[in-house]
């Protein structure tokens, strides 16, 4: 059994692998993440919250003070900002992640774009680069919180709020604070909600296009590309055929499990 | 009498002892600097010129290479030049020319009061001998890179006293060293104190710091053989020149991949481009701003670039 644990900036997820196979799968905001470690639990599968700690070796869950082996000894490769924080085996960056992980599903997957809370990557398979935008918000979830927030809406009503809208209110700044005044000249002058909502995506996608090199295929994941709102408009203005794995939230926290099968063949 | 000569990127500093002057690369306080500059593009012009300037860094007189390496230098040094520190401009020729070369070394000199002790050539010439021997030390796995790289960026001025340096030389650690990638470090060098150990921790062993190996790389003898060698400085050229002997040089170390470090406000950071386009190897590009221990951010770029060479096919 292995396990592969996500804690990003804004939600955790958990991934089981049976033998190669996808068991179970959760996502929970980041601060509930040792749900999680429970929740893996009631499938007699995961470490238990008392023995949260850090695995340091193979197989042994280290908690402070005392190192003892699970008796269900348990891979567990995190990922994500949290991964050295959060029990582990191993761990591995975002960017190992969601390279294992999208492969999975994609085999010939050529630019991977990880829209997160706090940060966007996009890494490059044909070369095995990558870049971090993780200096400001333009391009993050965080940006999109921004707007929710604005119009005190939950960020997840933006994706259909988006396709309400008749016509699209031209947004240039993707600096959160600026977009925010930009957003209320625009609401003023007499743009919906809605219309103005079409707008930030567009910014969001415009940002996140600029990052991404040519290429005839884009292989969108995180949570943020839940929102069709997003999706849509980055496919109008990158002008590539974009692809979303089956789970594009949850594809790290298989990634992690996919190395740690690397590590344990055959669990 | 001897002066410190405060010098703000590569000169011949056989050339300033020649002259029986001290040289001080002024850029080498930096990292460890806790000024915050009033004004900056670039870190670096902005930290030394502040510390001169508040009497931190106390120097005699500067020279300021200016063409052909860097225009914030030219005017972080002229503001210096103001406070009253007498300032010489150096300027490398751009299309490599041997003439003009020597002409800014006979320049160089003057200002320095000429040539007193001619043996300093080959004194340094031999003390870079030793620089090349340790860079080949790392190459073979038998000494730390952060070990090396500190080293190696001291052959700017042989940190004001080469018998004692000599001493610094001879006493860096022989060590097996195990790793999971090798790396080239290109560009300008970093300013985060700690970036060798760093990329250490995650398993990168450097075995090319592009700018600290012209450093060791080019030498003289007399003034026209300064000037032979020192008119191929890399930087001061066409890229393409560094093309060639970056080239040469991860092909030569076996490298696995190449980490390019630009500094925030640097002209330098418009070549990422042309490196990525002319470099056939996994490429992580890092910036940095201003001088401090070595940031997550860069921690995890450091740590995604070595497990991506080592997981990925
Ligand atoms: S990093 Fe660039 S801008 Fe700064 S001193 Fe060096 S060459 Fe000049």
């Amino acid at each position: 059994m292995i396990t592969g644990l996500d804690v990003g900036s804004t939600t955790a997820k958990i991934i089981r692998l049976d033998s190669g196979k996808l068991t179970a799968s959760k996502v929970v905001p980041s601060h509930r993440w040792k749900e999680l470690l429970e929740y893996g639990n009631t499938r007699n599968t995961i470490a238990t919250a008392e023995a949260i700690g850090t695995v340091e070796t193979p197989g042994t869950i280290q908690t402070t003070g005392t190192t003892q082996t699970m008796r269900n000894a348990q891979t567990i490769v995190s990922t994500g900002y949290f991964r050295k924080t959060v029990p582990h085996t191993a761990a591995i960056t975002e960017i190992t992640a969601a390279s294992l992980g999208v492969r999975y599903y994609i085999p010939d997957a050529q630019v991977i774009v990880d829209v997160g809370g706090q940060d966007t990557k996009v890494i490059d398979l044909r070369n095995n680069t990558f870049l971090i935008n993780d200096k400001c918000s333009a391009g993050t979830g965080a940006f999109l919180e921004l707007a929710a927030h604005y119009f005190d809406i939950p960020v997840e009503s933006l994706g259909k709020l988006h396709t309400r809208a008749k016509r699209t209110a031209r947004i240039n700044n993707t600096c959160g604070v600026f977009a925010i005044s930009e957003m209320i000249s625009q609401l003023v002058g007499g743009y919906t909600m809605e219309e103005v909502i079409c707008g930030i995506h567009q910014a969001f996608a415009r940002r996140i296009a600029q990052m991404i090199p040519p290429v005839e295929t884009v292989v969108l994941i995180g949570g943020t590309v839940l929102n069709t709102g997003i999706v849509e408009s980055f496919e109008s203005i990158h002008g590539s055929t974009v692809v979303l794995p089956p789970s594009p939230q949850t594809v790290n926290a298989l990634g992690a499990a996919l190395y740690g099968e690397k590590l344990r063949p055959g669990q | 009498m001897t002066d410190t000569v405060g010098i703000t990127a590569l000169i011949p500093p056989e050339l300033v002892y020649a002259c029986r002057h001290s040289p001080i690369d002024v850029n080498n306080i930096v990292p460890t600097s806790s000024i915050n500059p009033r004004s900056k593009l670039c870190a670096w012009t902005a930290v030394w010129r502040d510390e001169i300037m508040e009497g931190q860094l106390d120097i005699d007189s500067l020279v300021v290479v200016a063409g052909g390496d860097c225009h914030n230098a030219l005017v972080d040094g002229q503001k210096v030049a103001l406070s009253g520190i007498p300032t010489h401009y150096f300027f490398y020729p751009f299309d490599r020319d041997p003439d003009y070369m020597a002409s800014q070394l006979e320049g160089l000199a003057g200002f320095l009061g000429g040539i007193k002790d001619k043996e300093m050539f080959s004194n340094i010439s031999g003390l870079k001998e030793k620089g090349l021997a340790l860079d080949q030390l790392r190459v073979d796995d038998r000494a730390r890179a952060s070990d090396v790289f500190s080293a190696l960026i001291s052959f700017g001025d042989m940190q004001g006293d080469p018998a004692a340096f000599e001493e610094v030389l001879d006493s860096i650690p022989r060590t097996d060293v195990e790793y999971s990638s090798r790396v080239a470090l290109i560009g300008v060098p970093p300013i985060y104190p700690d970036f060798h150990e760093v990329a250490e921790s995650f398993g990168l062993h450097v075995v090319y710091d592009e700018l600290p190996y012209e450093f060791v790389r080019l030498c003289g003898k007399d003034l026209q053989g300064l000037a032979g060698s020192y008119r191929n400085y890399s930087f001061s050229g066409p890229v393409t020149g560094r093309i060639d002997i970056i080239r040469q040089e991860l092909d030569r170390r076996r490298v696995d991949g190449v980490i390019h470090y630009t500094q925030f406000a640097c002209h330098h950071t418009l070549e990422d481009e042309i490196f990525r386009a002319h470099l056939d190897y996994p490429v992580l590009t890092v910036q940095g701003d201003l001088p401090r221990p070595s940031s997550e951010q860069l921690k995890l770029r450091l740590e995604a670039f070595s497990e991506m060479m080592e997981v990925m096919p």
